[in-house]
């Protein structure tokens, strides 16, 4: 699968996502579709690895993109690449699905927010094609501790604290602390050196 | 800048999600200041945190869910009012809810009137109420008073109970009658005052009607102060609402002194 997946801001040609966003504010069922098509994949994937189930995955899936066609304004291209905050939104809604299917109570009502804030790319972001996306963060996630890497996806795919990492991990909470943020600053350097 | 230093390392961390609530309210508090480097750099760690959904497995939806949402969205897309919100941002929930204040702000005004007319409806039974307890007083004192003139006015032609007149040189005159026969249709009974002057003509004064077990009370405020420049009262039948000069003969009459 071979799709532009941003383009700067900053950029003086504009992405393929926000002309798409701009005939979406227009009613544009077609720009709707592509706009699914181009992104359904990852969405899908990323709220799937969450709730550990299709069916309900999809649902999240369906209503993420229903979000996006209904509030298509509630995106605002100045304020940050278009992938990113759908990954957001995605992630927002798979993990409050998650606390409900679970029963949990979390402290993550009020820690994350219902529509992603501001997502601002670092300068040496470019403009990449979502499989050499994927190889390359994947490769570099691939290169941590598979302790610092689980730390990690417990985080991000299940909203997870640092406390609840530590217990679950049986680990002294400052470990868990240092292994996310090492591992995330190792995942940003490579990215950065790899751009 | 070394107020912003001691948060550089938490932006990733509550990117993730994964701050206890102490230093996320630290953070919070500091952002809420307009840093903007650090909403700069914490937009930048949001962006990395994203990157983290490329690690998620490769997984595809269903071809019934595009199917789903494709034809959902067709249909919306005719149909923008059935949709649940509109493109524009404003959510039509939002419309309804204007259009709600709207009718509620109506219904409060209406129902302020309403109030305010109740109010004063309540007032003017007050206003009655003590209108009433004003007459009753009057009459009480004018009945009382021994100093009071009464008057008594004896049915003519035997037609009727006799009548009775106390009269009060300040506060006026009470007239009150029991088992007197109602006038037939709308006639009233209306009372005369009739002058010591030689050829003066009957003075006109207020009218009734008896109630169904033909008992009244009539308050004559204001009749003429001295009784002694009144020669007799008279009652007789005249059409609703009275009339200048008697059109029947008298059914009472009383001698005044």
């Amino acid at each position: 699968m071979f799709l532009t997946i941003w383009t700067p801001t900053n950029d003086p040609v504009m992405s393929p996502d926000t002309a798409l966003i701009q005939r979406l504010l227009q009613n544009d069922a077609s720009a709707f579709e592509s706009l699914y098509d181009r992104h359904s994949h990852l969405v899908y994937s990323l709220v799937v690895r969450i709730l550990q189930q299709a069916a309900m995955a999809e649902e999240v899936v369906q209503d993420v993109f229903l979000q996006l066609w209904r509030n298509t304004a509630q995106y605002d291209a100045s304020r940050g690449p278009f992938v990113p905050w759908l990954v957001a939104l995605a992630r927002n809604r798979a993990l409050d699905a998650l606390r409900l299917k679970s029963e949990r109570q979390r402290r993550r009502e009020d820690q994350v927010e219902e529509l992603p804030s501001i997502v601002a790319a670092p300068q040496y972001e470019r403009e990449i094609d979502e499989k050499r996306r994927i190889e390359r963060v994947r490769a570099l996630m691939g290169e941590l501790n598979p302790r610092q890497k689980r730390a990690i996806e417990l985080a991000y795919f299940e909203g997870l604290s640092h406390t609840e990492i530590a217990a679950a991990m049986e680990e002294p909470l400052g470990t868990v602390k240092t292994w996310i943020r090492d591992g995330l600053m190792r995942l940003k350097e490579g990215l950065q050196a790899t751009a | 800048m070394k107020n912003c230093d001691q948060f550089r390392e938490l932006f990733e961390g509550y990117a993730l999600g994964v701050l206890d609530a102490e230093e996320r309210t630290a953070l919070e508090a500091h952002l809420a200041t307009d840093c903007s480097d650090c909403t700069r750099l914490l937009g930048e760690a949001r962006w990395l945190v994203s990157q983290l959904a490329y690690i998620a497995p490769d997984s595809r939806p269903s071809e019934m869910l595009r199917g789903r949402l494709m034809q959902r969205v067709r249909a919306e897309a005719q149909n923008p009012r059935f949709a649940g919100q509109s493109k524009t941002g404003v959510p039509y929930w939002m419309w309804i809810g204007v259009a709600t204040l709207f009718l509620v702000a109506l219904y409060s005004a209406w129902d302020a009137h309403r109030s305010k007319q109740e109010v004063r409806a309540a007032h003017g039974q007050i206003a009655d109420v003590d209108a009433q307890l004003a007459v009753a007083r009057r009459e009480n004192a004018i009945l009382a008073d021994p100093t009071s003139l009464r008057v008594a006015l004896s049915p003519q032609n035997s037609f009727g109970p006799q009548l009775e007149v106390t009269w009060h040189s300040q506060y006026g005159m009470v007239l009150a009658g029991q088992n007197v026969p109602v006038p037939t249709g709308n006639r009233v009974l209306q009372l005369w005052l009739i002058p010591n002057a030689p050829g003066g003509k009957p003075i006109p004064s207020l009218t009734l009607r008896p109630n169904a077990n033909g008992e009244f009370v009539l308050l004559i405020s204001h009749p003429p102060k001295v009784a002694a420049e009144t020669k007799a009262l008279a009652i007789t039948e005249e059409p609703p609402g009275g009339s200048t000069q008697p059109t029947t003969t008298p059914r009472w009459v009383g001698r005044v002194g």
